[in-house]
């Protein structure tokens, strides 16, 4: 898979990272790349479904690109949302619609993208796309 | 010998750290006369059970219905029906006792601190049979509220009860319990999932009607449990699964069942699970549980104090007769974000609401984190825990 390039740039420093521990520092770091979507706005219409934690998403077209506002309650989500944003912020929607979901496991950071009730990231990142495909 | 050198996957490292495996509650580990005796069947004896005269099936034969008979004698029971785990117990007891005996306006009483499996079955069975289910509340001391139990036993048929919480690891007077629902003429189901591993039951002096629980959390392979059934109420089921082995003539017109468990076991059963969980009662009896299950608890309430002492809030109360399961948020860590920080130091703890949402619910919560202590788990590993948990904290709180 061949990702944008900030995303394969932070893809390597992930992999530079041997410790499990500071990799996931750095994810949690990643938070302050989400565009907060605001508490109030929270509803059923945004909620990621299957989530550990209270997870919300929101993707809008500013100029013809994509923006996703977010927020979750654990700090390893709110960084994988960061890392997301980083990939398809300012993208053309066809364009973000061509990422693999694999960068969260080429990182280091989870140990499977099976798609499961379990797997906050697979079902953030599939609602996202989903929501994209719906703003076409 | 310590008892964790019998389990090979205690020697492995998880994320370059030596395995501390404290998720106890949700899978036991297995120990090496398991995975040999499971290997050995398939190895040696391999072929399906029952209806056939030939060595191999002779041979499964006997080392499926030896667990069987183990189970009778480990639990003193004279009824034992092979499952799939506690969960299919319970759906046994739904369609097969439930469906011949309940009808509209019956009463069934639950608990809140019941795990899903003994609230979705009969939540089901109620919106077909137009059937009555009253929950026991869980009180602020994370004990069950027995005054409303007894209350709620006015016309109840039936009382499905957590012998010990998956959550809290508080052990319900079970007891009192069954004696109460007796004297009100309800029929009682102990979900002994969480308590089997900890407590020998002798079933017959219990007094339950039903008691459900799993091999796997006993060291036992997944995939098998039994449901243990009162021989006059055993009686009163209908077989609800038809096919293979639970037979006695079939023809055209009709089929005729047995009699015996094998009534409730259509299909090829699980016969290499059976084989390796009478390996693991096997092994499980070379232990004093009673002592073990001291030491355990003893762990668990040193971990309880010491996660309150950090500012943790733990849900249980840690006393002798409760299993060692410490349940807990941090002040300022998501409980997700707790378990993959513990993940990346070794450290195998559960998070979630642990499939049970009513009870998580009721404490107010949708998530803790849930450190869980079995036989192979020792004090320096409690003690490693804690300090990792201080670490974690002072890198992250």
């Amino acid at each position: 898979m061949t990702y944008p390039e900030e995303l394969s740039e932070l893809i390597e420093e992930f992999r530079e990272i041997e410790d499990k521990m500071e990799r996931l520092e750095m994810v949690f770091d990643m938070a302050d790349e989400v565009i907060p979507y605001p508490l109030e706005r929270w509803d059923d219409e945004s909620r990621v479904l299957g989530c550990q934690s209270e997870a919300h998403v929101h993707v809008e077209l500013d100029d013809g690109k994509v923006l996703l506002l977010a927020g979750a309650d654990a700090k390893l989500v709110q960084g994988l949302m960061g890392i997301l944003s980083i990939a398809i912020n300012g993208t053309a929607p066809a364009q973000a619609l061509l990422l693999s979901p694999d960068f969260a496991e080429e990182m280091g950071i989870l140990n499977t993208l099976s798609p499961s009730r379990s797997n906050g990231f697979r079902n953030m990142f599939d609602k996202v796309m989903k929501d994209i495909r719906g703003l076409e | 010998m310590a008892i964790r050198d019998d389990f090979p996957i205690l020697k492995r490292e998880v994320n370059g750290f030596p395995l501390i495996y404290l998720d106890n509650a949700a899978t036991t580990q297995k120990p090496q006369v398991v995975l040999d005796a499971m290997n050995d069947y398939y190895t040696s004896s391999n072929a399906n059970v029952h209806r056939a005269v030939h060595t191999l099936a002779g041979e499964a034969t006997e080392g499926y219905e030896s667990c069987r008979t183990k189970l009778k004698e480990w639990f003193n029971a004279e009824r034992a029906v092979l499952t799939s785990g506690t969960t299919e117990a319970i759906n046994l007891v739904a369609h097969s006792w439930g469906r011949a005996n309940l009808s509209e306006g019956d009463v069934i009483v639950l608990t809140e601190m019941e795990h899903h499996s003994d609230i979705v079955p009969w939540q089901m069975l109620a919106e077909e049979r137009k059937i009555e289910l009253r929950y026991v509340p869980v009180m602020e001391n994370f004990t069950l509220d027995m005054d409303a139990y007894a209350a709620s036993l006015d016309g109840a048929k039936l009382v499905c009860v957590v012998h010990t919480s998956n959550v809290l690891g508080v052990r319900n007077p079970m007891e009192e319990i069954i004696e109460l629902a007796h004297s009100k003429g309800a029929l009682v189901l102990v979900d002994a999932a969480q308590g089997v591993p900890h407590e020998r039951i002798n079933f017959q002096e219990f007094g339950a009607d039903f008691m459900a629980f799993s091999a796997h959390k006993m060291c036992g392979p997944t995939g098998i449990g039994a449901l243990l059934i009162h021989p006059d109420v055993f009686e009163t089921m209908q077989p609800f699964m038809g096919g293979g082995d639970m037979i006695e003539t079939v023809t055209i017109t009709g089929s005729t069942y047995q009699t015996d468990e094998h009534k409730f076991e259509a299909g090829t059963p699980r016969i290499a699970e059976a084989v390796g969980w009478c390996a693991a009662l096997d092994w499980m009896s070379t232990l004093d549980l009673k002592k073990e299950h001291q030491r355990l608890i003893g762990i668990g309430r040193w971990v309880a104090a010491e996660l309150r002492t950090l500012g943790m809030s733990v849900y249980g109360r840690h006393e002798k007769q409760d299993s060692a399961v410490v349940s807990f948020n941090h002040p300022t860590i998501h409980s997700e974000d707790l378990a993959h920080l513990f993940d990346a130091r070794g450290f195998a703890v559960r998070t979630g609401h642990h499939c049970a949402q009513p009870l998580l619910n009721r404490l107010g919560v949708s998530g803790t984190v849930r450190a869980s202590f079995y036989l192979y788990n020792t004090m320096e590993e409690a003690e490693l825990f804690v300090q990792q948990l201080k670490e974690i904290t002072e890198r992250f709180g």
